[in-house]
This record gives structure tokens, sequence and C-alpha cells, in this order.
């Protein structure tokens, strides 16, 4: 294996093909992205150079602050929602007692493998204006009928659930599989030292899954702000753009307007927040690794001068 | 040994199948190839031999054509075009693509990779967006050619001419409007007159919601369901409608658009149309306006075959209410709609460029035929000389008696020509309509977009 690391032809060769795939179809893409977005562009003729204009232009566009609130909002409660619950029933069903576990493994994995659109247009039945909830409240002498998806405040909050529901299945499986890595002798020792089952998850699940949390979170909050598909579904933007994201803004400036430029404007701004929340979440984490670390080493010394 | 010839066998089958997926899309060229006299001619020469083969009777041909193919609106002329052309152009054939309903993504995206189809339905924006990159045939030469100008009806000349007084495409509607239809029967059996003017709306909402009917189905998913319900308003204020604001002679903040906005924020708030219109698609408000459950229905003329065909003599277009009846009386002459330059355009760099402005302009005449003779649509763009297969439907004749008195008419929003303002009266339109946005929003988030 050392003999193997000591070729840097041998790394460099294997290292090639992977490489020259994200160069090429993500690494320039987004560099192209970026220098697009400085001109005005109709997706087919020469770009002309246009300096900041699209960029003022945007950040004086009402739309890309309401954009912005969708995906805070989208990405806080799709994160909360999915590890909450993912967290929760993977825990539920790590317990070898559980009846039914293997089918609850199953059944809560299953919307993950359906489509976006079948997802869509299942919700899209239930949440209607005639749709089955509404439906329901009547049955019950209930006069809760919500407008779900036609509502300018609480449309993103119910397109929000809709992905949050799909998705939680796949943190779910995530998670299952970092608790199956966790050794049972931990939980066996804390159970001879008298420690309840939800103790012993909060002080060892919960704390040894931190890498898979990171994991999740990322995915969460990164999926909110790259917010799209269910939006165009079950809304298709509205009413009057109040369940824009910047993606949203990206297809209509682009498809719409065939002003690709001050599309890809708002993509630059969508990549840069992803980005920034994964810089965030890593230097998060990284923090607190530091920190153990840090007070590893401390403790180190202490026992070395004693 | 045998596990070398197995996994020999296995990459000699996997190398095969690659080549085969590759060479999937040559298969059609590869076909004419073989009727062409030197099996064994260069690329080259097979592209001239293509381009020659185009030109002489005989040979067949194979055109793409992107064009809508949904409904019968659009199936039974597509259908009887194909089976025209058999009889006056044997040697060619047609590869149709069905257009998708995205805004001319698709089509853009076939155009960006140098894919684009030989004949595609353009529409203005389309049109606009093509021209600066030289991707639309000018049909001028054809439109005369063809003796397609000639049989332009007098009121579409305008039609066939973009911005720059050139022709792109061949239009097959013509002046197409907005009707707004009422069930009769549900309007008799509740005691109700046709309303004139929006007190007299007002007072049918008022009736209609009492008895748990929608008083209008709106399918306000579609932008330009909402933009043609504000239209229909504004047209009563001020002949322009939306049109006026496209071309830029009229303000939003014009006092006749404000008022407008305002009396349709006063409808939505007195409940014309059902609490989920923004996210009602035309299958269902269609279908609540079919079966009974809605009373009013905002639709183009084309509707006219279905309305009929489901609702019989208990259907029939209402001309729009007005703030008194003395506008009622005097708008009777403008209705919301008109015609657009929208209709088959030709790919300049398609092998067969002239063949296809040729088969474009006589699909385009076909298709007013089958319009004209199988859905008794007698509003296309050119003058056919036929006769429907049928008589016409009663609210047909009503609006054929009713053309000679119309005095102006403004666009559908696949007409406009400024993308920007077609993007915000869609969207702004379709906030005023949920009632949850104020016509003092609508005016001023419109004015932002004009700016």
């Amino acid at each position: 294996m050392k003999k193997y690391m000591g070729n840097k032809l041998a790394i460099f060769l294997f290292v090639l093909p992977a490489l020259a795939i994200f160069i090429i179809f993500d690494f320039f893409p987004i560099i192209q992205v970026f220098a697009y977005s400085f001109t005005d562009w109709n997706g087919l003729t020469t770009p002309t150079f246009l300096g900041l204009k699209n960029y003022i232009d945007l950040f004086n566009d009402r739309v890309f602050y309401t954009s912005n609130r969708n995906q805070l909002i989208f990405a806080v409660i799709i994160t909360v929602y999915q590890m909450f619950f993912a967290t929760v029933f993977a825990i539920t069903i790590s317990d070898k007692k559980m009846k039914g576990r293997k089918f609850l493994r199953v059944a809560y994995f299953i919307p993950v493998i359906l489509s976006v659109t079948v997802v869509c247009q299942l919700w899209s039945a239930i949440l209607s204006g005639q749709g089955l909830l509404n439906k329901l409240f009547e049955t019950f002498g209930s006069d809760y009928t919500q407008n779900w998806l036609g509502d300018r405040y609480k449309a993103i909050y119910v397109i929000a659930f809709v992905n949050a529901w799909q998705w939680m299945g796949y943190q779910f499986a995530l998670i299952v599989a970092g608790i199956k890595s966790i050794p049972a002798d931990y939980y066996e020792a804390a159970k001879i030292d008298g420690c309840s089952n939800v103790k012993a998850h909060m002080k060892i699940t919960i704390p040894l899954l931190a890498e898979t949390y990171k994991f999740c979170l990322i995915i969460s909050l990164t999926g909110g702000i790259k917010a799209f598909t269910e939006m165009n579904i079950l809304t298709g933007g509205g009413p009057n753009k109040s369940t824009f994201t910047l993606t949203y803004m990206m297809y209509n400036a682009a498809f719409k307007k065939s002003d690709y430029g001050y599309g890809l404007a708002s993509a630059s701004i969508m990549v840069i927040e992803c980005m920034l929340v994964m810089l965030l979440i890593n230097f998060i984490f990284r923090e607190k690794n530091q920190l153990k670390e840090e007070e590893k080493s401390k403790k180190r010394r202490l026992s070395y001068g004693n | 040994m045998k596990k070398k010839i197995l996994s020999s066998l296995l990459c000699a089958t996997v190398a095969a199948t690659t080549i085969i997926g590759c060479g999937q899309s040559a298969q059609t060229t590869t076909e004419t190839q073989s009727e062409a006299p030197s099996e064994a001619a260069t690329a080259e020469a097979t592209a001239e031999a293509e381009n020659t083969q185009a030109k002489e009777p005989g040979e067949k041909v194979t055109l793409s054509i992107y064009t809508q193919y949904a409904d019968d609106d659009t199936k039974v002329p597509y259908d009887y075009a194909v089976e025209q052309l058999k009889e006056a152009y044997p040697n060619v054939e047609l590869n149709l693509i069905v257009q998708a309903q995205d805004d001319g993504q698709t089509l853009k995206t076939l155009a960006a990779t140098g894919q684009l189809p030989d004949i595609y339905q353009a529409s203005t924006d389309i049109i606009n967006t093509f021209r600066e990159s030289n991707q639309i045939m000018v049909l001028n030469d054809v439109a005369k050619s063809t003796g397609f100008l000639d049989k332009l009806y007098e009121a579409n000349k305008d039609l066939a001419y973009a911005e720059d007084g050139n022709i792109y495409a061949f239009p097959f509607s013509g002046q197409e409007y907005v009707l707004w239809y009422y069930n009769k029967a549900l309007f008799e059996e509740n005691g109700l007159e046709v309303p004139k003017t929006y007190d007299e709306l007002k007072n049918c909402i008022e009736v209609f919601k009492s008895k748990g009917i929608t008083p209008l189905a709106l399918f306000g998913q579609e932008g330009w369901n909402t933009a043609a319900a504000y239209d229909v308003v504004a047209t009563r204020y001020t002949e322009g409608g939306i049109k006026a604001l496209d071309e830029g002679t009229a303000s939003i903040t014009d006092e006749a658009y404000l008022t407008a906005a305002k009396t349709l924020e006063e409808l939505v708030a007195a409940g014309l149309f059902q609490d989920s219109a923004t996210t009602t698609n035309y299958d269902q408000a269609s279908e609540m306006f079919l079966s009974g459950n809605a009373a009013m229905f905002i639709n183009g003329q084309w509707y006219i075959e279905d309305a009929t065909a489901a609702l019989g003599e208990n259907v029939d277009w209402m001309f729009y209410p007005a703030a008194d009846e003395a506008s009622y009386e005097a708008g009777k002459s403008v209705f919301s709609g008109g015609g657009s330059a929208s209709g088959f355009a030709v790919n300049p760099d398609s092998e067969n460029a002239e063949l296809a402005a040729e088969v474009a302009e006589f699909i385009t005449e076909k298709y007013c035929e089958a319009k004209v003779m199988y859905r008794h649509n007698p509003l296309v763009a050119l003058d056919t000389g036929k006769e429907p297969d049928s008589e016409y439907p009663a609210m047909m004749k009503k609006l054929s008696d009713t053309l000679p008195s119309i005095t102006a008419t403004t666009k559908f929003t696949w007409g406009l020509t400024n993308s920007t303002f077609n993007d915000g009266i869609q969207s702004e339109s379709q906030g005023l309509v949920s009632g949850q946005f104020t016509a003092d929003e609508f005016i001023a988030d419109m004015k932002d977009v004009m700016e």
C-alpha cells in the first residue's frame, strides 16, 4: 500500500477520470454561469457584457427577497422535520425487540423511490381546494378548510412539508446505517451503569452520529436552497411568485423571458449561498472536533506532567 | 481459458451494443442512402445526394415538425394535414415531435444545440428570439410564390408580418376572442338575467354562492387565463386593454387600469372565482363548468365546440359586463383577445429548407381547412373556401354575426411582444385574482415591472 501511494503516476491516473468528469461537467459550467451572469444573453446569440447590471437589478427585485425568504423557510422546515423524524424512527426500529421493524424500515423508505412528480400529484390531489384534506374537514363538520397551495403565505410551508415527507426516508436510511455501525458493547456498558434507553441514545447514539448528521444537514440545507420541482408542480411558483426560489427565478428569467444573463445572476447567488452553507456547516463541525482534540491533548500533557 | 473467452465475448457484446446505440440516430439517413445511386459515396457526397433527393420527385424526404398534438383542436387539423400532404407531396413524410407546454424551453434548447426541427410552431416570443440568432427562415418569397398572401383574410394581413416587416411564420389562427361563457340553464333555474353591469354580476355571485355553485371557474394556474380575466375588465374602461400596455402606448398607472384593477379586486372579494382559482388547471375548471358546478367560464372561442358538445343549448356567451349599461353597450364592439404572428416557421439550416417552407405553407392551409370543416371554427387566417361538415354551433353563429361590429381587440398573452411585460401581467394578475394582493399592490408591482 505504501509503495502504491508513493507512485505519483498511479495516483494521477486513477484520479484523472473522475477529475476530468468533475472539471468538464461541474467546474467549467459553474465558471460559465458566473461569466454569463455579467452579460445580456438570450441563450442563442453572442452575449454582450453588462458589468454588474444584472446583479443590481436582482438586488432591486422584490422577488429576489421573497425567493430567499422561501428558501430559508423551506430549508429550515425540511431540515428540522427530516432530521427529527429520521432520528426518532431510526432509533425506534434499531431496537431488536420491536415488532414489525422490517416492515417499517421499508415503509419509511418507499416515498424516496417514488418520482417527485408522482409524489407532487398525490399531494396535489390531497391539498387542492376540493381535495381530500378539505373534504375530511367538511365531513367532520369543521370549517378549517384552507386554500393550502394557493395561499400567499402558507403555501411555502405546505410545499416544504411535501418535500420533507418524501425525503425523510433517505436520511432515515443514513441514520439507520450509522446506528448499526455503533458497537453494541457501548449500550451494554451503559445498561450496566444503570442508564435508561433514552439516556443511552442521547449520550451514545447521537454524539457518535455527528458525521452522519453533518452530511444530513448539508443535503437538507442545500436541498432547501436549490428547491424548485415541488414549487413548479404544486403551485407554478404562484400565486404571483410568492413561492418562488432562486432556482425558479433562474428558470423564469431564462425560459420565459429569454433573459439568460439575469437568470444566471440568480443562479450564481444560489451557488454562492450553497457554498457558504457548506462552509458554515464544516466550520461548525470542525470546531467541535478541534475542541475535542485540543482537550484531549491538554489531558495528555497533564498526565505526562504528572 | 474459458473465463478469458467468456470475458472477451462479454466485452465484444458491450462494445457492439454501444456502437449500435451510437448509430441509432443515423438510421433514417442510412435507409435513404441505400436508394442513392452510389452506395460507396463519401459522407460529403451523401449529404449532397440527400439535397438532390429532396428535389427529385419520387424520392422520400422526411421532414421533422414540432407542433401541438394534445386535444381534438390540435389533433384533427394535424391528422387532416398529414392525409392531404400524402396526396400533394407523396415524396414527403412528416416526423411529428409533439410540442411540450414548457414556454418554448424545448424549442430553445433544440435551437441552442443545433437540432431545430425542419418545421416548428413558433409563438411571437420564439419568432423574436430566433430572429436575432438567424434560426428562423424569412418566408416572404415563399408566401408570394405559394399565393399565401392572396389567401389571407384582409383582417389578418397584419398577422403574417413581424415587427421588422418580414414574414417568419405562416399563421393559421385568425383573430381570436376571449369569450365569457355562461350556463343558461343555471341562470334560468336561479331566476337570473345575464349581467350587464358589475352590480348585476355581484348579485349573480351572491345567488350562486348561496346555492353552492361557483360563479366563475377560472383556470388560474395558467397565467394567460388570469391575464384575460383582467383584460376583459380593463377593456371596459379603455379599448387598448393589455395590448396598449404591451406596446407602451399606455401606462399601468393610468386611471382606466387602476379602476379595472379595483373592480376586479371587488369582484374577487365578492367571490367571483373559486377559492383555489390560482391552483386550478384547465381540466379542473372546464369540468366544473361543463358539469354545472360553475355558472360561468372564461376561455377562447375555440372552446365553443367542446362546450356545445357537453352542454348543448344550455350554454352561451355574454358580452363582458361593465360599470354601467351605457359602458356595457359601448363595450360590445371591444373584445379581449386578438390575432398573433404565431404559426409554422422553418429552420433555415434544414437540409431541405425550401421544401420545408413549401410544406409549412401547405400545412397551414390545411390546418385552416380542418378547423373550418371539422372544428366549426371560421376564425382562421386564410380564406379556404371550405364549408363546415355540419351547421355552425349557435354560439359560433352569434359570434360570426357580431364580428362585423367589432372595432377593437387586444391580445392573448402569446401574442404579446414584450416578454417582461408578458411575464409581469401573467403573475400579477394571478395575484389579483387570488384575492391576496390588492389592486394597489398590482399597480405598484406592474409599474416596477415596466420600469
